[in-house]
């Protein structure tokens, strides 16, 4: 059995909430198609007729340069044609965050030996460095550093993997 | 005819036949016995080992026990001193005869060395543990079997904790006196391992116990060095977040870095006072020497190229560096006087990680080969006689030569993780040295005894 008590709760708010809706002195626009105006004796509130303007476009991904990695060769640490176009988007990050310093991290895949890995990766970072201050950004603004194999991005063991790591990663300070 | 008539005539004569025959035993003694140990002159006793053999052929009794509490201890005194023995694979151990030692009343215990003769043992070590109010003494005898000489007799004393230490500087003793040389027992060795899941370095013994670890850095500490004196560490340091050089005091654990911009490398010791390392500060990758205040003393290698991994000769006089002025890396020798610079390897399209044995001209260094994997060789530091001692196991890598340049530590990867291996110089008996989570590379031996 029901207890009254929740039947008339049941009951009176959407009542009330129906009252409350007539009564509202304006139209509640349920769609978006123009409705004709009611005929009902309500007072009704007509909008001055206003050409809406043009919906805002969707939001976009954060527009402008990203910092992005660069990769190399096998046991190389020359600049190759593909890093050219992301050392090109590093440097206009740095031209429109004027005032950010970067640093640049020499990254190795895990083959060969650790030690030189850490000279290898350093030498890869400076690389990066170059061209970029050949692109006009100074040199203070960026600091070369060198993980070696120590800090793959990814730990497989096969090339897909060990291209991924011959890299250098851009990392603002 | 008439010759010999006489001489026969002379050999009936009884006092002519044992003259005759001390003589021959007198000729055959000289030229037809076994060698002897000998002594030489500094008192200093170099065991001559027989020819055709390369160990010693060592009895080694099972120990007394007087006043003991607790009899376990002798046991591990026993287990002590022959591993330790074992270890240096110097030794061939022959088993005690069961009349070794003869008892003629309860204290009074001799040896039968007419026993230990037939077994064809050269040198006999034996002795006795005593307890006195928790101090623990080991009396220790040790005796060259022909002509039943004694050459070492010491009592070595500590507490309960120091059963290893006591054990091992017997064994210290012992390999010194039978080889004139530094022995390793006492030394340590220096390595790095991500069994917490960052690459930390950690110490250890000799035989690979007593693991302890020296950083906690959180983040990446590679490389360790072992000061000559023991005293410091030098390693690659990560903390600030890009690899400087850190000297670490063991004692008081103060450290102390290089503050030069750029990156520091692969550190080692040329003395208890000089560091070598590779900084990047001037433009170029290449060698200086640091102070142990972590100030720069001079600029070493010269030219383009990365320049890294410093070895020292034992005088200190020559330095073995990895350089890859030439392209890919190979391995230099420089003349720190003089900064003349020859290449030493060859064979081998990238040489790195040298070592240089502490006693002499070899160097230890790895190769990778072509197929992929790592091994090591070593050749004389004027480029003879190069050997591989690694094959058909993975990724060898890292040697480091032991204090008394007997045995090389490194690390492998022919079990599937990096684990520390030791094997004598000539890449015989390799085995695991120590078992521990995790990844274990980049061992150093110390100098120091």
């Amino acid at each position: 059995m029901v207890s009254s008590k929740i039947l008339t709760r049941n009951t009176l708010i959407p009542v009330m909430l129906f009252l409350g809706a007539c009564c509202c002195d304006r139209e509640v626009i349920v769609d978006s198609v123009p409705r004709p105006p009611a005929s009902s004796p309500q007072p009704v509130v007509s909008l001055p007729p206003v050409a809406l303007p043009a919906p805002p476009p969707p939001p976009l991904a954060f527009v402008g340069p990203v910092l992005g990695d660069v990769f190399y060769d096998f046991d190389k640490s020359f600049i190759r044609n593909d890093a050219v176009e992301q050392l090109k988007t590093n440097a206009a990050w740095l031209q429109e965050n004027g005032t950010r310093n970067i640093i640049i991290e020499g990254h190795c895949d895990e083959r060969g030996t650790n030690e030189y890995n850490l000279a290898l990766g350093l030498r890869r970072a400076n690389r990066a460095k170059e061209y970029l201050v050949k692109l006009g950004i100074k040199p203070k603004r960026m600091k070369p550093v060198t993980y070696g194999e120590e800090r793959p991005f990814d730990d497989g063991h096969n090339e897909k993997a060990w291209k991924q790591n011959r890299r250098a990663h851009f990392v603002p300070e | 005819m008439d010759f010999f008539r006489s001489l026969v005539r002379c050999v009936e004569m009884r006092f002519f036949r044992s003259f005759l025959f001390g003589f021959i035993t007198l000729f055959c003694y000289l030229f037809f016995s076994p060698q002897p140990l000998t002594a030489i002159e500094t008192g200093e006793y170099i065991a001559i080992r027989k020819q055709g053999s390369s160990k010693i052929a060592l009895v080694l009794n099972k120990l007394g026990a007087k006043e003991i509490k607790d009899s376990s201890l002798v046991g591990d005194f026993n287990d002590v001193i022959r591993d330790g023995i074992d270890f240096t694979g110097l030794f061939s151990m022959i088993s005690p005869p069961v009349n070794v030692n003869e008892y003629h009343d309860r204290d009074n215990m001799t040896i039968n060395f007419d026993a230990l003769n037939s077994v064809g043992s050269e040198v006999y070590a034996g002795g006795k543990v005593i307890e006195k109010s928790g101090i623990i003494n080991l009396d220790m005898e040790v005796f060259e079997i022909a002509g039943a000489k004694p050459l070492l007799k010491k009592t070595y004393t500590g507490n309960q904790g120091q059963l290893r230490s006591i054990g091992h500087a017997f064994c210290a003793d012992l390999v010194e006196l039978l080889t004139g040389k530094k022995s390793v027992f006492g030394s340590k060795i220096v390595f790095v391992s991500n069994k917490t899941g960052y690459k930390e370095i950690y110490r250890c013994d000799f035989d690979g116990q007593g693991v302890e670890q020296l950083t906690n850095s959180k983040s990446i500490s590679l490389t360790p060095a072992l000061s000559p004196d023991g005293k410091y560490i030098a390693y690659t340091d990560f903390t600030l977040g890009h690899p400087t050089l850190s000297i670490k005091n063991l004692l008081s654990n103060r450290i102390v870095s290089t503050v030069k911009n750029g990156v520091s490398i692969d550190p080692a010791w040329r003395n208890s006072r000089e560091v070598a390392t590779t900084l990047s500060y001037e433009g170029e990758q290449k060698i200086y020497f640091i102070r142990p205040d972590g100030s720069v003393a001079k600029r070493v290698t010269k030219g383009t190229g990365i320049d890294l991994s410093p070895t020292f000769s034992p005088d200190g006089s020559k330095m073995a560096f990895v350089s890859d002025r030439n392209g890919l890396p190979q391995i230099f020798i420089q003349d720190i006087q003089s900064g003349e610079v020859q290449r030493l390897t060859f064979s081998g399209r990238y040489n790195t990680q040298p070592s240089w044995s502490p006693v002499g001209n070899k160097i230890a260094y790895t190769t990778w080969e072509n197929g992929g994997e790592i091994n090591i060789f070593t050749i004389n530091a004027d480029g003879s006689d190069l050997k591989q001692l690694t094959e058909k196991s993975g990724e060898n890598e890292a040697p480091s030569w032991s204090p008394d340049g007997e045995m090389i530590v490194f690390s492998s990867n022919r079990q599937g993780k990096k684990k520390l291996y030791v094997m004598n110089s000539t890449g015989e008996n390799q085995r695991g040295l120590l078992k521990m989570d995790g990844e274990q590379t980049q061992p150093n031996w110390s100098l120091f005894r």
